[in-house]
């Protein structure tokens, strides 16, 4: 993975190792850089918006859920205290306008529990208990006249708290229902009686079932023991132990996160009941928000969409028209290469002809005095028989006078005429030897020591006589003038692999500095005095050189001399491309 | 009437030899040497009045050669044998004491009136 990031990364910033520098690849990964580079910049802020929209709105999604599921808890818990302070008003309303001799009328119980029955849904039966515990009047299915209360819990908590809420619990009718009891105070008996109704735990089932739930979810209500005061889809039927995962304070409704309740993540919301022993229980797991509504994603999708396409198509049409742009500016270069290296032609051509005007002018000046000589002898002798030897031999040395010439010319017109690059099968070797054909009479003057070390069966290469012959002798030339008298040239040729062949120049001259190593190529940069270089030969070589494929490396050290070494490709287009 | 002696110095041997053949049919006593090296020994020994000297030669700088003979002898006259592209070097020569220059390919008749000058002018 990180191996095709890092080939990604390279091949946007570096597409040159990927791509060939020269001709149509060039452009082409040129428009994939900036096509790449343009989409990143305005695809990635475009994927991060969209990204963040989606998972900003899920959360608000998820807070909002909450809230819901808070608000319904709410609702739930006030309905169910409200249910309760009815009955407990109710009650009250019930002892206080009732003596206990009303109230322990069988007949008259009955008639009241019958019209509270109308008002109160859920109401099972009502009690009148003495304060011994024992049940003296009672209204309702069963036959509990006379049953003994005095042993059970809520009986002496009704005594102590006036009014008692019980737990859900069975009793002898072995329903699960719960009791509201108030205490009455009775001054005929100077005692105390109690008022019990018992409610069927239905009716707080479906006060639970009013909170809207999804198919995973739990609604339930616990006593702070943890018992289930009504059944729960998950944790059994009435009376089973609920095993609470957080401490349940005493106010308020709470909604929480769990990580893990029952085999997962849930929302779990709980409300202790005023004024009961009760807590409203709400257990979440289905998670309604993380179905984003489907119209908000499928805008969010033809945005993004459109977005990608518009920016790709901006993208790729600028990049088409900056491409489209460099490549004329490359190609007005490319001329003005041209006409720069036809003037360096030129101007080579010219230094050339100086040398070649003094190789010509010697045999002409031998013509001219033998033809003199000849002339002498005529006019002043006139017997041609007596120096017949004597002519001929002078004839004869005309004769190589004037192939000395015809040899000079016909190499200089060989060089002049190459102005397009060709391609032929070519004998380095062979090229190397015109070149210095030009040049070693000038060596000579100079009293420069040249030295070649061609490699025999090279083999034949591939590629453009005249332009070879130009990158030469511009840098043969370069050594020339860079060399004190008696200095050394060697120039050898080698193979260095199966693809390559090289020729190497070196020269003990003065050597180039560090600093100037990496000027010498480009154009217009000379360090001959002025009027002598033109300051174009390096750079026309370097870029001969590039277009035949092959590359000029350079190495220098000072006052040791200088060492140029041009690689050739033995086909044309096997080179490795123009670094230097 | 003395006979002019005449030094030609040249590294190009069919040229210098010829140069030296059609002065002396010129009754001119001419000799020539092919060596630069050769050339200040010959001057010495023979004390020419003229010396044709050409100053581009393989391994040595004509200049000096000038400028060896003007030390050894001022009034020997130095007519350098330049080349077409060498004007230059032969207005060096001139600087440092050559009394012409004749452009190679010579015309007889040209550098038999510098001889004559240089020798009227000693």
């Amino acid at each position: 993975m990180r191996k095709i990031f890092t080939r990604f990364l390279n091949t946007l910033f570096h597409p040159h190792d990927y791509f060939r520098i020269l001709g149509r690849d060039r452009y082409k990964s040129l428009k994939i850089r900036i096509v790449l580079l343009d989409a990143m910049i305005s695809l990635v802020p475009l994927i991060i918006v969209v990204t963040i929209s989606y998972f900003w709105f899920q959360s608000i999604l998820k807070e909002d859920f909450r809230n819901q599921v808070k608000w319904e808890i709410e609702n739930t818990e006030q309905s169910i205290e409200y249910f309760v302070d009815g009955k407990v008003s109710a009650l009250r309303f019930l002892a206080s306008s009732y003596s206990y001799k009303q109230l322990s009328d069988q007949k008259m119980l009955n008639d009241i529990f019958t019209k509270f029955e109308n008002e109160f849904s859920g109401l099972v039966d009502l009690g009148l208990i003495d304060s011994n515990g024992i049940q003296q009047a009672y209204a309702g299915p069963y036959p509990l006249i006379g049953k003994d209360y005095s042993n059970q819990e809520w009986f002496n908590e009704v005594i102590v708290r006036n009014v008692y809420v019980s737990d859900v619990f069975m009793g002898y009718r072995r329903l699960p229902h719960f009791a509201i009891a108030v205490k009455k105070n009775c001054p005929e008996k100077r005692s105390f009686c109690i008022l019990r109704a018992t409610i069927d735990m239905k009716i707080l089932k479906r006060f639970a079932s009013t909170i809207n739930l999804r198919e995973n979810d739990d609604a339930f209500i616990i006593n702070h023991d943890g018992i289930l005061q009504t059944p729960s889809q998950f944790h059994g039927d009435v009376l089973n132990k609920f095993k609470l995962p957080v401490l349940i304070p005493e106010r308020g409704v709470s909604v929480l996160d769990l990580k893990e309740l029952n085999g997962g993540p849930a929302i779990f919301g709980y409300v202790p009941i005023t004024n009961s022993p009760w807590i409203l229980v709400a257990v979440v797991k289905s998670t309604p928000y993380l179905r984003i509504p489907k119209i908000f994603r499928n805008e969010l999708l033809l945005i993004s969409i459109l977005s990608v396409f518009i920016g790709v198509t901006v993208t790729f049409l600028m990049a088409q028209t900056v491409v489209n742009r460099i490549r004329k500016a490359d190609q007005e270069i490319e001329d003005a290469m041209a006409k720069t290296e036809q003037a360096s032609k030129l101007a080579s051509i010219g230094r050339l002809a100086a040398g070649v005007a003094h190789e010509i002018n010697n045999p002409l000046a031998i013509i001219n005095e033998k033809a003199g000589l000849m002339k002498d002898i005529l006019d002043m002798s006139g017997d041609l028989q007596q120096n017949k030897e004597k002519f001929l031999g002078l004839i004869s040395a005309i004769f190589d006078s004037v192939n000395r010439c015809s040899t000079i010319t016909h190499r200089l017109l060989g060089f002049a005429r190459r102005m397009e690059a060709t391609h032929e099968v070519l004998d380095l070797n062979d090229i190397v030897k015109e070149v210095i054909g030009f040049l070693e009479k000038e060596i000579a003057f100079r009293n420069i020591r040249l030295e070649l070390k061609l490699k025999e069966d090279l083999p034949e290469i591939e590629s453009d006589k005249g332009q070879l012959q130009q990158v030469f002798l511009n840098i043969i030339n370069n050594a020339v003038d860079a060399i004190e008298e008696g200095g050394l040239i060697e120039v050898s040729t080698r193979v260095k692999d199966k693809n390559t062949v090289l020729v190497s120049i070196r020269d003990t001259g003065s050597g180039i500095p560090k600093n100037k190593l990496k000027s010498i190529f480009e154009p217009f940069y000379s360090t001959k005095e002025k009027g002598e270089g033109t300051g174009l030969g390096l750079f026309i070589s370097y870029g001969i050189m590039k277009k035949l494929g092959g590359i000029i490396l350079v190495e220098s050290e000072l006052n040791k001399g200088t060492t140029f070494t041009v690689e050739i490709p033995i086909r044309a287009g096997d080179g490795e491309g123009g670094h230097v | 009437m003395t006979v002019t002696k005449i030094l030609l110095v040249d590294d190009e041997v069919e040229f210098v030899s010829a140069l030296s053949e059609r002065l002396r049919l010129r009754n001119y006593d001419a000799k020539a040497v092919y060596h630069a090296e050769d050339a200040m020994p010959t001057i010495m020994k023979d004390k020419p009045d003229v010396v044709l000297l050409d100053l581009k030669m393989p391994g040595i700088d004509g200049i000096e050669i000038l400028k060896a003979i003007k030390k050894f002898d001022t009034t020997i006259k130095v007519i350098i044998l330049s080349g077409q592209g060498d004007r230059e070097i032969a207005d060096e020569g001139i600087k440092v004491g050559a009394f012409d220059y004749v452009m190679k390919p010579v015309d007889i008749g040209e550098i038999i009136t510098k001889i004559e000058q240089a020798k009227k002018s000693r």
